[in-house]
């Protein structure tokens, strides 16, 4: 046993002198001794493994895994070995050490270890697992490596609203499809056939033989399932809500994630340009034509940082009859954007009132004027933000702000105008006793997310890809240079898929298997992006940052899903005031109040007070105050924190200036000393003076 | 050790998976890549170092600005010609593998970004550092006094207690607050 020890202590002697010849191609830091000897420096210094060890010990015990209490040498064995900064050798060495230390503490101790490695791996081999079925994988590997990780992005995004969709479409089987099937329609519903005057182009319209389908709203009237809590209308209402409820909650998970990524970014320490320095390169580029791009994404990102810093220079300098005039030409521009939207909701209200107003055409010209509305705002949203960001141009803001002001100024008209439409849809009474008036608004919903879907596609196939051909066939000729190179725009992309998602949340209520549609929308609108992407675009000159914009993607998300809970709101309280919606599942006056009022009427006295209580104003009060004060709690805990970041860094440059102040201290001994060695030997040392300056 | 020319024991297999943040499937993917570079009569030594160049024919460096950088980083060569052994080579993969934690990634890319080897990226180093990322040629290349200008804004942002350099915990410090660090950090064969 003895014998054994000093075998594996003379082992680990050898070993941490081969460590130390792997290591000596690491430099010293500075010469002078002290300055080795100072705890900071050993601990960041990043060769010899003990010191690696201790580092990253420490930097856990700091990020607050363990217990502080432990000493540094536990934790550094406890780390796992491919953690370690060393290589495959120095591992090896450190493996034996440990096993040394394992064969020491016994049997038991090295048992749960070994277990608790292989739980680990059991664990990363499941979560790798989960993350290959994941689909569209290779092709986004693909993507981020032509594109960089801010195109991929969009995709991720894509594939995330994919998956939301699919969520919808369960629980639109569950609660609403499944019931009406099982437990069949009212009595004076007629079975689904193809009649003699319905067309395919009821596909597009959402008319005829659709209308009576499964899609709308007006096919699911009141079953056999006829109890008082459990009938197919509360059905409907609570999938609806849960549909609502479960993406708010997402969409809001989602944000916060984002959201704390920037709030760390922080705007307090601006370290912007150390990450576009230090964290610049995408090391995932494969391809040289897509490296060469992104050198010149970082060149131009630079040249635009070094150009903005002195744009404020020249802003600060600016006189005041050159901000006076600035000032104006800022507002005739801001009252000519005003106009251009005033101009764009006229446009859209006009269209409107021609496409309800329609009877009786040419079933072409009918087909237009049903199409007319969508048509107006896809191609005001298409048209007008090229405008504007012409317009912003003319601003004189920094490069930053302008593209900022195009995309607040996009995003306004996006959702204004769809909110315009609905308003004059709602408000629209024309012809309300012969149809469904919920038929009609989700069929409006259906056609705007058909046709979102027509323009995506058609902008690709007929504009993109024949101007691609164009540039193919003929580089040199004038056309070609005029149209230039095609780039992904990916805040416009990411505002076109937001638009679809927000349709889709304000028509569910309507169409229920609007979800279902989106998701077959949205996967094709994959491949068509894909395809556009790698086929069409050279990648984007602006640096785009896959973080910095996401939280303003989710808010949109957020605002669109506002605007649908709205938009039900209001629709619903109209219900209540008039009582005449003549089908679907609450027909007359079996209004969506009344069906919950009859089912908490049914419930036992106990739970039916305490609903009331908690529907009642008593009960709001005590809410508020509730949330008033966790909310108050987190934001003095939030501003405790950055209380102690502050203090942190102070420490931080406290203690480094104590040390350089230690190491001049000690070098201007040194000399001193020097100096009297020299007066007593008269003779100059030159290397040790070399060395200590 | 069990290795052969054109399977890894598996022995070796499971060490190296213990060792490093690599799946099997990713190591017998790195074992095939790594054994296509070598010439027949080396096939049959162990161990056999692949020359810098060589290396530098993978695909996924090819185009990498940092690419010798890299290979001199995780060379363990004496001669310091930045060759790579397949351990080398595994060490490599498993520092830029999507699980390596952002200790490892980040402790790496110092070294990479520290061009001279002084443990401490001083303003030569950032220099270099921008001219990979820009490009090296004489047109893509900041002028003077812009590269000046940037650096002095790296140093000020970065550059905490104020020594004129970016040191390890520095480093680590920027780079532990940027969120996409993790993710572009990143070479999967």
């Amino acid at each position: 046993m003895e014998e054994q020890k000093s075998v594996n202590f003379m082992r680990l002697l050898s070993e941490e002198s081969t460590q130390s010849t792997v290591s000596s191609d690491s430099c010293e830091y500075y010469q002078m001794e002290i300055f080795d000897l100072l705890p900071s420096v050993q601990a960041s210094r990043p060769e010899p493994s003990r010191s690696v060890e201790q580092g990253g010990a420490e930097s856990q015990a700091r990020l607050g895994h363990g217990p502080l209490s432990q000493g540094p040498r536990d934790k550094a064995s406890t780390q796992p070995l491919r953690n370690l900064a060393l290589c495959m050798q120095g591992k090896r060495a450190a493996r034996d050490m440990r096993k040394m230390q394992i064969s020491s503490i016994g049997f038991w101790k090295s048992w749960r270890q070994s277990q608790s490695t292989n739980m680990k791996r059991l664990w990363e081999q499941m979560g790798s697992a989960v993350a290959g079925l994941l689909p569209w994988r290779h092709t986004l590997h693909r993507i981020e490596g032509r594109f960089g990780v801010g195109v991929k992005a969009y995709f991720v995004f894509l594939r995330y609203l994919v998956f939301l969709n699919l969520l919808h479409c369960a629980l639109t089987a569950g609660f609403i499809l499944g019931p009406t099937l099982v437990y069949g329609r009212g009595n004076d519903s007629k079975p689904l056939t193809f009649e003699s005057n319905d067309s395919v182009l009821d596909f597009f319209l959402g008319s005829g033989y659709l209308d009576r389908s499964p899609v709308f709203f007006g096919y699911y009237t009141r079953g056999s399932l006829d109890q008082k809590c459990l009938n197919t209308p509360l059905l409907y209402f609570i999938g609806i809500l849960t549909i609502l409820f479960l993406s708010l909650i997402m969409v809001v998970r989602r944000t916060t994630v984002g959201y704390k990524h920037t709030q760390m970014l922080g705007k307090r320490y601006s370290t912007n340009l150390c990450y576009k320095i230090l964290c610049g390169w995408d090391f995932t580029i494969q391809d040289p034509a897509g490296a060469v791009l992104k050198q010149s994404f970082i060149r131009n990102d630079l040249r635009l940082f070094l150009e903005e810093q002195s744009f404020s220079l020249r802003e600060a300098q600016r006189t005041l009859g050159q901000k006076v005039r600035l000032c104006l030409l800022r507002l005739a521009l801001n009252l000519m954007v005003l106009s251009l939207l005033g101009g764009a909701f006229y446009f859209i209200y006009f269209s409107t009132e021609i496409s309800l107003h329609e009877d009786g055409h040419h079933w072409l010209l009918s087909l237009f004027l049903q199409y007319l509305p969508p048509m107006t705002i896809t191609f005001v949203n298409l048209v007008l933000p090229h405008i504007f960001r012409k317009i912003s141009s003319f601003e004189d803001y920094s490069v930053t702000t302008q593209v900022n002001v195009t995309l607040v100024r996009s995003i306004f008209l996006k959702l204004a105008s769809l909110g315009i439409y609905l308003f004059f849809i709602l408000t629209n009474t024309k012809n309300e006793q012969h149809h469904c008036r919920e038929n009609q608004f989700g069929r409006e919903m259906y056609k705007l997310c058909i046709f979102n879907f027509l323009a995506t596609f058609s902008s690709v196939f007929l504009l993109n890809f024949p101007r691609k051909l164009v540039q193919e066939w003929y580089p040199s000729s004038a056309v070609a240079r005029r149209l230039g190179k095609q780039h992904f725009l990916i805040p416009f992309n990411v505002l076109d898929l937001v638009y679809g998602q927000t349709v889709s949340w304000v028509g569910v209520y309507y169409c229920p298997l609007l979800p279902l549609i989106g998701t077959v929308t949205l996967v094709a609108t994959f491949y068509i992006k894909k395809f556009s992407v790698l086929r069409c675009c050279v990648a984007e000159h602006r640096m785009f940052r896959a973080s910095s914009s996401s939280v303003f993607f989710h808010f949109m998300l957020l605002l669109g899903l506002l605007l649908a809970g709205v938009t039900l709101g209001f629709n619903l309280r109209q219900q209540e005031d008039r009582n005449t919606s003549p089908c679907g599942p609450f027909p007359g006056d079996q209004t969506v109040l009344k069906v919950t009022e009859t089912c908490v009427g049914s419930l036992p006295s106990m739970v039916q007070t305490i609903l009331r209580y908690l529907a009642s104003e008593a009960f709001a009060l005590p809410l508020i105050l509730a949330e008033i004060i966790i909310l108050t709690s987190y934001v003095s805990r939030g501003r405790a924190n950055q209380k102690a970041i502050d203090r942190l860094k102070d420490m931080l440059v406290m203690s480094s200036s104590d040390k350089v102040f230690l190491v001049r201290q000690h070098a201007t001994l040194l000399r001193g000393q020097r100096k009297r060695q020299r007066v007593a030997q008269d003779a100059p040392v030159l290397q040790q003076r070399d060395a200590s300056s | 050790m069990g290795t052969t020319a054109s399977q890894l024991g598996k022995d070796l297999l499971s060490e190296y998976q213990e060792l490093t943040f690599l799946t099997k499937q990713e190591i017998l993917l790195a074992h095939k890549r790594f054994t296509e570079l070598l010439t027949k009569d080396e096939k049959d030594h162990q161990n056999t170092r692949v020359s810098m160049e060589r290396i530098l024919t993978l695909p996924e460096l090819k185009s990498n600005p940092f690419r010798k950088r890299i290979c001199h980083v995780f060379s363990t060569s004496e001669q310091k010609d930045g060759g790579l052994t397949f351990e080398d080579f595994l060490d490599l993969l498993s520092a830029f593998s999507d699980s390596a934690t952002l200790e490892i990634k980040s402790h790496y890319a110092f070294r990479i970004f520290d061009f001279d080897d002084d443990g401490t990226l001083d303003r030569g180093d950032l220099e270099k550092l921008v001219n990979c990322l820009t490009g090296e040629t004489d047109d893509t290349r900041l002028t003077t006094e812009e590269m000046r200008q940037l650096i002095d804004n790296i140093l000020e942002e970065s550059d905490i207690d104020k020594d004129g350099t970016v040191n390890l915990s520095e480093f680590q410090h920027v780079i532990s607050r940027s969120p996409d660090f993790v993710s572009s950090f990143k070479i999967v064969l």
